[in-house]
This record gives C-alpha cells, sequence and structure tokens, in this order.
C-alpha cells in the first residue's frame, strides 16, 4: 500500500484540538478514541515501527498504572502515569512532524493557519529543536565517557547537572545563531511569504479531519 | 571609477557592559572587489562584519555611531530585510548558520520570505545548480554532509537573491586544505562577475592574488591596506599567504620506542580499510587527508567509540580527546572543579593553570570563558590525565597566529608524557608540531613517515594532491 501525504496542518491541528477535548468527553472514550485514530493515521501514512512504538509505551505506561495505584505509597507514581498516558497518542503523531517533514513544509503549513510569523517561526524552531537536542544530547554522553564521567544514582543532582548544564549553554548559543540565520535571509520580510512546497489542503486532509471531528462528536453521545 | 558599495566613516560601536569593539573605522569597499578583512582573536573582526549585514544594531545591543552607507543609502535607515535582499551572508558556524534542515528548503528559504513565485524558484534553483555544480547535494538532510558540501550550500543560499555582496566570516575554519583552495577559485570567479566580496578569516593562503583591499583590525582600530601587495610587504605578523614557503624547525626529536597504542588490520564499514598504525609514546603524529577520508573514524576507532568489523585495537586506557567544540566537553561548576574531575590533586592543578595563563580564572564557569581560554582549559586537563594516549581534533580552526602557536608549544609540551595523535588541515600548525605524518585517503594509510627536510616534499606533494582532488570533483559536477 502507498504511504498517504497528509498535509502537516492536519497533524497540527489533530495535536491542538485532542487535548483540549479531554475537558468536554469522558476521558476513558477519548483515550481509547485517540489510540486508535492515531494507529490507523500511522497506517495510513506507513509507519508502522511507529505505531508499535505507540503501542508499547502505552502498554508499558498502563502496566505501571496497575502495577502501583494499589501498592500504597506509590499511588502518587500510578496517578502520574494515567495523566501521562494520555498525551502518548497525540506525542506519536507530533514526533512524525518532526520526523517526515522538513522545516520549511511546517512553516508553510502553519503560515496557512494565519497566526503571527513570530508565533509561526517559534513552533518551527522548537519542533525541530528536538532531533538537534538529541543530537547534542549524543555528543555530550559521548563525551562523558572519554572524560570518564560517570551518570551515578548516588549523587542524582550532580550526574544529572553534567547532561544539563552544556546543553542548556548550547541552546543558548544555537538560540542565538539561528536568529542571525533567519534574519539575514530575510525572515522579517513584510511581504505575504510563498511557499516552494505549498502544502495545500486535500480532499484527504478534509476527510481525515472530518473522521475525527465525528469520532469526537460520538464522545459527546456516549456520555 | 568604480562604485562604492560599502562606506564606512568614523564608524564606533562598544558593546554593552564591555570595553571592546571598534573604533574610527573608515573605509569603501569598491564594486566588484575582493576585500580582506584580518586581524587576531578579539581584534574586532566579526563586530565589523555583524555592523556591515545589520546584525548590529538589530540583534546585538551597544553604543552605534558614525556613517555607514550602502550604495550610498544610510544603513540606519534601511530595514534589515531591504539590506539582505541585496548582501548575503555565509557565516562560520557550519551547524547553525542553517534555518532549516534540508538543502533545497534552505536555498529557497530566502525566495519564500521575500515572496517569489513557485515558478522563480524552481528557475532560480536550476541556475543555483548549474553554477556552484549542485546536482547531487539537492533535497539532501543537511546534517548528512560534510563540511565542504555544507559550504556550497551557504554559499548558493547567499546569492539565491542575486545579491552583489557576499560577506563570509571565517569561511576556511571548518574546511580542509582542498575545500578552501577551491572555495578561493570559487571567490575569483564571482569576483570575475562582479560580486563585491568581503572575507573575514585569519588564514587567507587561499585568497592569494586574488585581494583588492586588506582591512587589518589591530585592537578595534582599522588599518587599510590599498593593496594585497601593500599589505605583504607591512610585515604583519599574520598567517602566512605562502604556506608552502614557511621556515620553520623540524619537531621532529627522538622518540621513545614504547607503544602506547597500535591498529593491526582494522577495517570499519566503508571507511577503514585495512588500517596498521602504532603511535609511540614521545611523539606526535598528525594524520592529515581530505574531509571523508576516514580521519575521525579512525579516532574513534581507537577511543573505542566505534567496533572495528575486523581487526585489533590494542590500546591500554581509552585515550583523552580533545574535541573541537570545547562546549561538549566542559562538565564543572569552575575552572579549578573541572579540572579536579580530571585529577584530585589541587597543587598540581594550579601549577598547570598557572602555566597555561589561566590562574586568574579559575573561580570562573567553564562557559564563561572566550573561546581560547576553553581550548587551554582543554590542554590544561590533558596535562593532568593520566593517559598514554592524547588526540587532538582540529585544535587550531579559528586560531590567529598568536593562539596557534601557543596552541603549538603546550602540545609540544604533552609529548613528554603521552603518544599524540592529532587531525589536522592547518599546514602552518603541522610544521610546527609534526614528528610524523600519516596521511589518509579514502580510508587507506596512503603516507607514514617522519617529518624532516628530507620528506617535506612529501608532505608539500600531499598538500597539492589534496587540493587538485578537490578541483577534479568540481570539474565533474
Amino acid at each position: 500500500m502507498k504511504a498517504l501525504k497528509i498535509n502537516p496542518i492536519v497533524i497540527i491541528l489533530i495535536n491542538i484540538i485532542a487535548p483540549t477535548m479531554y475537558i468536554f468527553i469522558s476521558g476513558r472514550y477519548l483515550q481509547i478514541y485517540l489510540v486508535s485514530f492515531a494507529t490507523c493515521l500511522l497506517v495510513l501514512m506507513g509507519r508502522f515501527k511507529r505505531i508499535l512504538a505507540l503501542w508499547i509505551v502505552y502498554a508499558l505506561m498502563f502496566f505501571g498504572y496497575y502495577f502501583s495505584i494499589n501498592v500504597e505509597g506509590l499511588k502518587f507514581v500510578g496517578l502520574f502515569l494515567i495523566v501521562l498516558v494520555q498525551a502518548v497518542p497525540c506525542l506519536a503523531l507530533a514526533s512524525i512532524l518532526i520526523t517526515k517533514y522538513n522545516s520549511a513544509q511546517l512553516l508553510s503549513s502553519l503560515e496557512t493557519l494565519h497566526v503571527p510569523r513570530i508565533l509561526v517561526v517559534a513552533v518551527t524552531i522548537t519542533l525541530k529543536y528536538i532531533p538537534t537536542f538529541k543530537r547534542e544530547f549524543g555528543y555530550i554522553l559521548e563525551s562523558m565517557r572519554l572524560r570518564g564521567i560517570k551518570f551515578t544514582w548516588k549523587r542524582p543532582i550532580k550526574s544529572f547537572q553534567y547532561f544539563i548544564v552544556p546543553q542548556l549553554f548550547r541552546c543558548a548559543a544555537l538560540a542565538e545563531e539561528v536568529t542571525a540565520a533567519g534574519l539575514v535571509k530575510g525572515i522579517d520580510a513584510p511581504v505575504k511569504r510563498t511557499s516552494f512546497y505549498e502544502e495545500k489542503v486535500t480532499a484527504l486532509d478534509i476527510s481525515i479531519l472530518t473522521v475525527f471531528a465525528v469520532g469526537l462528536i460520538g464522545g459527546f453521545i456516549w456520555r | 571609477m568604480a562604485l562604492n558599495v560599502i562606506t564606512a566613516d568614523n564608524l564606533n560601536f562598544k558593546y554593552e557592559e564591555s570595553t571592546e569593539g571598534i573604533y574610527d573605522v573608515s573605509f569603501n569597499v569598491e564594486e566588484g572587489s575582493v576585500v580582506l578583512l584580518t586581524g587576531n582573536s578579539g581584534s574586532g573582526k566579526s563586530t565589523l562584519l555583524k555592523c556591515l549585514n545589520g546584525l548590529i544594531p538589530f540583534v546585538t545591543d551597544g553604543e552605534l555611531s558614525g556613517d555607514l552607507l550602502f550604495t550610498g543609502d544610510k544603513y540606519s535607515e534601511l530595514k534589515m530585510h531591504k539590506l539582505n535582499k541585496s548582501i548575503g551572508s555565509v557565516f562560520q558556524n557550519p551547524r547553525s548558520q542553517f534555518f532549516t534542515d534540508n538543502t533545497t528548503a534552505e536555498i529557497v528559504f530566502p525566495l519564500e520570505n521575500y515572496g517569489y513565485s513557485k515558478a522563480e524558484m524552481v528557475k532560480r534553483i536550476d541556475e543555483l545548480k548549474e553554477e556552484f555544480g549542485l546536482s547531487e547535494l539537492l533535497d539532501r538532510d543537511i546534517y548528512t554532509l560534510s563540511s565542504g558540501e555544507r559550504q556550497m550550500i551557504a554559499l548558493a543560499c547567499s546569492v539565491s537573491m542575486k545579491q552583489k555582496v557576499l560577506l563570509f566570516d571565517e569561511p576556511s575554519a571548518n574546511l580542509d586544505y582542498g575545500n578552501a583552495m577551491k572555495l578561493g577559485k570559487i571567490i575569483q570567479k564571482l569576483k570575475e562577475e562582479g560580486y563585491s566580496i568581503i572575507v573575514a578569516d585569519h588564514r587567507f593562503y587561499y585568497l592569494n592574488g586574488i585581494i583588492d583591499k586588506v582591512l587589518f583590525m589591530d585592537h578595534g582600530k582599522l588599518k587599510v591596506c590599498d593593496s594585497e601587495e601593500e599589505f605583504k610587504n607591512g610585515a604583519y605578523d599574520t598567517r602566512s599567504f605562502d604556506i608552502f614557503k614557511l621556515d620553520i624547525p623540524f619537531a621532529h626529536s627522538e622518540i621513545k620506542s614504547e607503544v602506547v597504542a597500535k591498529l593491526e588490520n582494522v577495517s570499519y564499514k566503508n571507511i577503514l580499510h585495512d588500517i596498521n598504525l602504532k603511535l609511540n609514546k614521545g611523539e606526535i603524529a598528525v594524520l592529515v587527508g581530505n574531509n571523508g577520508a576516514g580521519k575521525t573514524t579512525l579516532a574513534k576507532a581507537m577511543c573505542e567509540s566505534i567496533k572495528p568489523e575486523s581487526g585489533k585495537v590494542d590500546i591500554k586506557d581509552v585515550p583523552f580527546f580533545i574535541m573541537q567544540d570545547p562546549d561538549y566537553q566542559l562538565f564543572g561548576t569552575s575552572v579549578i572543579n573541572e579540572l579536579s574531575l580530571v585529577k584530585d590533586d589541587i597543587k598540581e592543578i594550579k601549577e598547570c593553570l598557572d602555566y597555561l595563563g589561566l590562574l586568574p580564572y579559575r573561580h570562573k564557569h567553564p562557559f564563561a570563558l572566550s573561546g581560547g581560554q576553553k581550548q587551554r582549559l582543554q590542554i590544561a586537563m590533558a596535562m593532568l590525565c593520566d593517559r598514554d594516549v592524547i588526540i587532538f581534533d582540529e585544535p587550531t580552526s579559528g586560531l590567529d597566529i598568536y593562539s596557534m602557536k601557543s596552541v603549538s608549544e603546550e602540545i609540544l609540551k604533552l609529548k613528554e608524557k603521552a603518544g599524540i595523535l592529532v587531525i589536522s588541515h592547518d599546514y602552518e600548525f603541522i610544521r610546527h608540531i609534526a614528528d610524523r605524518i600519516v596521511y589518509l585517503e579514502d580510508g587507506k594509510i596512503a603516507e607514514d613517515f617522519y617529518l624532516d627536510e628530507n620528506t617535506l616534499s612529501k608532505l608539500n606533494h600531499i598538500f597539492i594532491k589534496m587540493q587538485e582532488d578537490r578541483c577534479n570533483e568540481k570539474n565533474q559536477d
């Protein structure tokens, strides 16, 4: 089956709408619905490994919840997990935004939402910072190994500091450099931005959003 | 008379909360000329460049006074986006000068911002593909490109809107010799096409013969040389124009016969093939080769960061690896604390800091140090560690002559206690430190010899070959 090409805006909208629905719809219904919906969408996009990861993480977190909720003193862990698990399907979809689309595609599709340019740029940089963070984290871990500095649970705060401090400094430097890179390339030009990738909203995108909306309406009826 | 594209008259800039800045800077850049902006670290090159691309005062705060004109219009009356439609910038950092992560997306990014139509963008990409030989580089992940390839993309981006003025900030810092020479040829071609080019760099051998004017920054003040000859005759203590004519004594000294690292028939993927290398205590072996030849992979195999598919790495302890970017390697809360993570001996730490001139900064946070101080801190770590093998990855990229010479002296001192492997493209630096040259070509050791007056021609030949290889690549595009 050929993987479908979905406009990133569809995934962004789903990620904005889905979490807010927890206020209105039964949590259990929404959870089951979101996992099923995310799975179907990932099948359509041909992201089978991602589905497996989604299910494994989901199952592990639920297992953790059932295990800890019945143990006095660990209840808080269970409650913590049950809150976190609600975000897993959305995160699985959001991760596609980072891996499948490049920054230019994200920028273009976000622009169709008619939100201010500054917000569009901030969201794009944030999303694309995640792989950078991962890469830099790898360098730091390798560097710790070469320096002979080990992570130890005996001194967790100290060990944690080794990971975080260099990362924060890198982050500050990168922020400045990326701002400069954007500015010298005319990110502040007050003209309507065009797009090389032209992410047009297709019939497929509308159908996916319709199915998503119908499912959410189902939640209101189910209650 | 040629038109002045940029004119500075009595330009001053002082950073907030600092005495650093540029003072009384006056010069002009004529249309179609190549201007070299040079000077030692901290002399104000980057500050001047930031004034020219508008980042000062738009992003960096401070006091700016004096006149700066672009084709007769005052900078202060030009908006950033208007200015950058005419001026293209190529930054130093190979990672963060890109806004997107895809080569094609990056090239069209300015065009999109300025509202070009899709048809115009497609046409422009085709033109740039032709001009810079980008056919193999389009629609690729920028992070998977080599530094030379990234430079080509950065260059293509900077002229994507047919900007006629180009600013380069230390373009050679991350390029191998071949790529730097190739860049020199491209700059010459752009000059012939009528571009006005300003290159800020410590190293300028790749611009030999094509410079029209030199702006030499010295502690924030500017000296203008109206020709390359005038600068050459001015006897400024800088990096060389003609690196092969340098007269430097050979570092080669008596080598102890104690082998500290041994690689036997090491092969890894398609990168390393059948590598045999013995490193002795007391010697500095310099690994040379174009980017992509496998130098870093070889160092990684020695550090056990990768496991060779065949062959054996025989090494007692993990080598101390000094990365090119010190920011990844600093974990302490102060300079003293950083070194105590290596060796908890305060007396020795203080002696070492004193030797390297870091003692006044001992209580500072490592990240609050300047780039050069951070590098000396890395060297301090190497001095204190009790390891037999120390590896340096490009320790002199972006260093001026003074810093390069002091790093050389420090590395020479280190060899008393360990075997040292240095990865470097920097010919001048190599001449200062190398006992031995190991030339890696396509993952194989093509040459391995001790450097002295008899073998110097071999080293020169290697550098010339590296340049030819790069230039032939271009012809194939």
